[in-house]
């Protein structure tokens, strides 16, 4: 489980003479075990901020603080190690290896961990069943549905044990029923094993279905509120 | 691992013409290299050959194979600074034209005045039997090619010089009983047939065209004197007093024979050099582009495991492998086929009683293996530099 602070975080981009102002003084705290959407327009800067969490990203100014760990004093090779053991990534399409099977996808994050984890496979083990793919492990991503490779995703992003798991656009190329089922899958998954949750979607049904919804409008928050009630009622 | 393999087998068509431009590489490497080889090793041969010693041949001919006497031998060992003077005789093993491609003089009839051989540095040793009597007659050892070629083994008898195809009045061919055989030297004598002085001489006559036989006494006859100096005698030195001292001969400083088999040498080995660089170029060039290719193709794989942990030494690493591996099958191919070529042709020449052109030598073997799997790890690096440098962000949304 991770704690979270943003504090003034900022990320600007020239865009030929431009600045784009992507992120714009944004300060944020996510408590442990939360499961969170970010929603808002596109350009409203929701990419910007997951890529900032996820460490994929450096800020023009501000603080990402992850469970206490400032993060901008930390150097690329660091970043990567953190990434590595303490956050999972859900993408839009899947990213999966094509040339390796569902077990070995899920498995893939143990490969860059600095010391060798021997109960990981045990564990991909466990999580492909937990998505219910134990059956299509062996399969390769060509050969599953969109709704089957992105479970192996879920999957894939839990294997390290994470503190924090980031969505970007996670049902984006599903159909609305398997959505559903994708973001009651994370939703099991936040509450069984207390991994904190930030999602980024356009869908507000999906956003509907979290603690907290924050939303982003030209790199500012616009609001922050919490669904309890929401959340309880659908 | 396996995903580096299977990773290979995505563009199965574009790895294998890429395995290609490396085995195309490493065979130039491997044929033009044991062809080095070869001649290198008979070189090698020649310079320790001439460099105990001071070759001494007939003005007249200026060079090998003009007709001395032997008292000649007995005006050199005169002058101060020689300790034997040794008459040796040369002749030809086939008597029909040898039109085989041959590194050397070819197959030589080769006899040395009675006790010589005491004073070469150059030792035979003996594969099975034994050396001639010096002074015996019909007795022969061979060169471990020309026992080969003539499928000879001790005991068997061999007739010299060998028949022509056509009938010939004439031909005067001898039996001679084979003694011994040598070691493989990788020089020179593998295609001698030794044989007493006597004998030699005899040969040497009956070599000579019809119209010279009967005018020269055989048993006098010499084609060449090998001149050995007494110990701290320098032998350039002592050549050029020979020259200065005995009339109707002259004798060739060994710095003179060995500089010139050296040249000979880096100009082999410039071969060599040459068909590498030229694997290099093809090899190197097909396995960068291949790998840049990959580069692109899997821009958003890279960008995916640098956001999962990857570290920028964890994509080189991939890269440098994939293309390491290109190259070390590729080598493989090369070297296989290329030993396979060179072990036919050499059979070839072999049973068509030529002599070997190729010599594929451990060091080659060696170099080829090294250089086929450097090159793709070289070959590797700029491709995977620019992978392990992709910004994750960029990358993972790369379309």
């Amino acid at each position: 489980m991770a704690r979270i602070e943003l504090v003034d975080l900022t990320k600007h981009y020239k865009q030929g003479r431009n600045l784009v102002r992507a992120l714009d003084g944004v300060s944020l705290t996510i408590e442990r075990g939360e499961f969170v959407s970010v929603v808002g327009r596109s350009g409203s800067g929701k990419t910007t901020l997951l890529d900032l969490l996820g460490l994929l990203l450096k800020p023009t100014s501000g603080r990402v603080i992850i469970d206490g760990v400032d993060t901008a004093d930390l150097g690329d090779g660091d970043r990567a190690i953190m990434r590595g053991e303490r956050i999972g990534f859900i993408f839009q399409e899947f990213n999966l290896l094509p040339t390796l099977n569902a077990l070995e996808n899920v498995m893939l994050p143990l490969r860059y961990r600095r010391h060798r984890d021997p109960e990981g496979k045990a564990r991909a083990l466990e999580l492909l069943g937990a998505v219910d793919l134990l059956d299509r492990m062996d399969h390769k991503p060509s050969e599953l549905s969109g709704g089957q490779a992105q479970r192996v995703a879920i999957a894939r992003s839990m294997v390290n044990n994470p503190a924090l798991v980031l969505g970007d656009e996670p049902t984006g190329e599903v159909d609305s029923e398997t959505s559903m089922q994708l973001i009651d899958l994370m939703r099991k998954m936040n509450r069984e094993r207390g991994v904190t949750f930030v999602v980024v979607t356009h869908d507000m049904e999906i956003a509907g279905r979290t603690d907290r919804m924050i939303r982003l409008r030209d790199g500012r928050v616009a609001s922050d509120e919490p669904l309890g009630a929401q959340t309880a009622a659908v | 691992m396996l995903e580096i393999l299977r990773n290979l087998t995505r563009r199965k068509l574009r790895t294998a013409l890429t395995v290609l431009g490396i085995t195309i590489g490493v065979l130039a490497l491997t044929t033009m290299g044991s062809l080095a080889e070869k001649s290198n090793s008979l070189i090698d041969g020649g310079v320790h050959y001439f460099r105990d010693h001071v070759s001494v041949a007939a003005a007249s001919n200026g060079g090998f194979g003009g007709i001395l006497t032997i008292d000649k031998a007995k005006d050199v060992l005169k002058v101060d600074g020689v300790q034997a003077a040794c008459a040796d005789t040369g002749s030809n093993v086939k008597t029909d034209l040898d039109l085989s491609f041959n590194f050397g003089p070819g197959d030589q009839v080769i006899a040395e005045q009675p006790g010589c051989q005491q004073y070469s540095t150059f030792k035979f040793s003996y594969a099975g039997g034994h050396a001639i009597d010096d002074y015996g007659s019909g007795q022969l050892v061979l060169g471990s090619d020309i026992a080969r070629e003539y499928k000879k083994k001790v005991g068997d008898s061999m007739e010299l010089p060998q028949p022509p195809k056509k009938f010939n009045p004439d031909f005067v061919g001898h039996q001679f009983t084979i003694v011994g055989i040598l070691e493989k030297t990788l020089t020179a004598p593998d295609s001698f047939a030794i044989v007493s002085f006597k004998d030699g001489q005899m040969l040497f006559g009956d070599s000579l065209p019809s119209a010279l036989k009967g005018h020269v006494d055989a048993t006098q006859l010499a084609t060449g004197i090998n001149v050995y100096g007494k110990p701290g005698v320098d032998l350039d030195t002592l050549a050029n007093r020979i020259n200065d001292q005995v009339a109707g001969v002259r004798a060739i400083p060994p710095s003179t024979l060995v500089k010139a088999f050296e040249t000979a040498s880096v100009v082999l080995t410039g071969i060599t050099t040459g068909s590498a660089l030229l694997a290099l170029v093809i090899g190197g060039l097909s396995v960068i582009n291949t790998m840049l290719m990959a580069v692109t193709e899997r821009v958003r794989e890279i960008g995916l495991k640098k956001a999962v942990g990857a570290r920028t030494r964890h994509i080189l690493v991939e890269f440098i492998t994939e293309a390491t591996i290109i190259g070390a099958i590729g080598g493989a191919i090369g070297l296989l086929v290329g030993w396979a070529l060179t072990t036919v042709v050499n059979a070839g020449l072999t049973s068509n009683n030529q002599a070997e052109l190729f010599l594929l030598t451990l060091r080659l073997v060696g170099l080829a293996v090294a250089f086929a799997v450097g090159l793709g790890a070289l070959a590797g690096v700029i491709p995977a530099l620019r992978a392990a440098r992709l910004d994750p962000v960029t990358a993972l949304r790369h379309q």
